[in-house]
């Protein structure tokens, strides 16, 4: 089983060409599932997902969203509810949000994956015309969305890396040496 | 005006979107994204004017929409992208000159 789940996490990848393949949507909802179980600072749980399958409100989004490659026929957006945060008097910084948020993007990809389904991230949008489209409540942040559906095939591998890398590139043991 | 139209209104309308959410999101992005989205409003352009547009445009339009998507995943390779660029650079020129040679002649 553990190899299952490292090779899951090996084999993810960000997908930009996607078909026009509906998604069920009992798979839909098991990857919002696993995102209630992604980790949360101070279990808040601040986080919000709004599902769009509408074809005309996708079509919307894409044109305020340039980084919005793909046509996929789910998108998931990930919300920072402030007012939760408020009630809770908490003094928590966007980054502690903004943490909640990558925690929930990596476990649907990884869901999605799991799934058979192909996922991708998207942050190059405006926060302020996605607020209208969506017509947001105004404690409702929007942060990323992920685009969730079928690989196109022969769709173009992601970006090219900047620099061939492996985990000991990312990585340091211990303390680092005074200078 | 004896030339064609190739947009319609709600298409500028979405094209202005673009190019508006595009400024706005640079200032969040690092700054050789900004070719990046020039390049995806070449593109969603270039497909909005295909249908629309006379032979003098035809065929680059339609090499936008084909070679653009490749181009934005050789941001890292620079040089391949600089060659990619110059290459469209040469092509929008040519264009020009087919439709500034056919204003000519009608003139």
């Amino acid at each position: 089983m553990s190899e299952q789940v490292l090779n899951n996490i090996r084999t993810r990848r960000v997908v930009r060409e996607m078909t026009d393949e509906a998604v069920a949507r009992e798979d839909v909802e098991s990857i919002l599932e696993a995102a209630r179980w992604a980790p949360t600072g101070g279990n808040l749980r601040p986080i919000r997902y709004v599902v769009v399958e509408d074809p005309q409100t996708r079509r919307l989004i894409r044109l305020v969203a340039p980084g919005m490659f793909q046509k996929a026929p789910v998108l998931i957006l990930i919300c920072i509810n402030w007012a939760i945060i408020e009630q809770h008097r908490m003094t928590l910084s966007d980054r502690t949000s903004l943490v909640d948020v990558g925690c929930a993007a990596q476990t649907m990809m990884l869901a999605a994956h799991a799934l058979g389904l192909a996922s991708g991230p998207v942050t190059s949008f405006s926060k302020e015309a996605i607020k209208v489209i969506l017509n947001l409540p105004g404690s409702y942040s929007p942060e990323m969305f992920i685009c969730i559906g079928h690989k196109a095939e022969g769709a173009r591998r992601g970006m090219r890396a900047w620099k061939k890398i492996t985990w000991r590139d990312l990585t340091h043991w211990e303390r680092f040496e005074d200078k | 005006m004896s030339e064609n139209w190739v947009l319609t209104e709600t298409e500028a309308v979405e094209l202005l979107a673009l190019l508006i959410s595009s400024a706005r999101i640079q200032l969040d992005e690092p700054a050789h994204y900004a070719p990046l989205r020039l390049l995806t409003a070449t593109e969603r352009l270039s497909a909005l004017m295909l249908e629309r547009a006379s032979d003098k445009s035809k065929a680059f339009l339609q090499d936008n929409i084909e070679r653009i998507p490749e181009m934005h995943m050789a941001m890292s390779d620079v040089e391949t992208y600089t060659d990619g660029l110059d290459h469209l650079c040469r092509e929008v020129a040519a264009c020009l000159l087919r439709h500034s040679s056919s204003e000519g002649a009608s003139a």
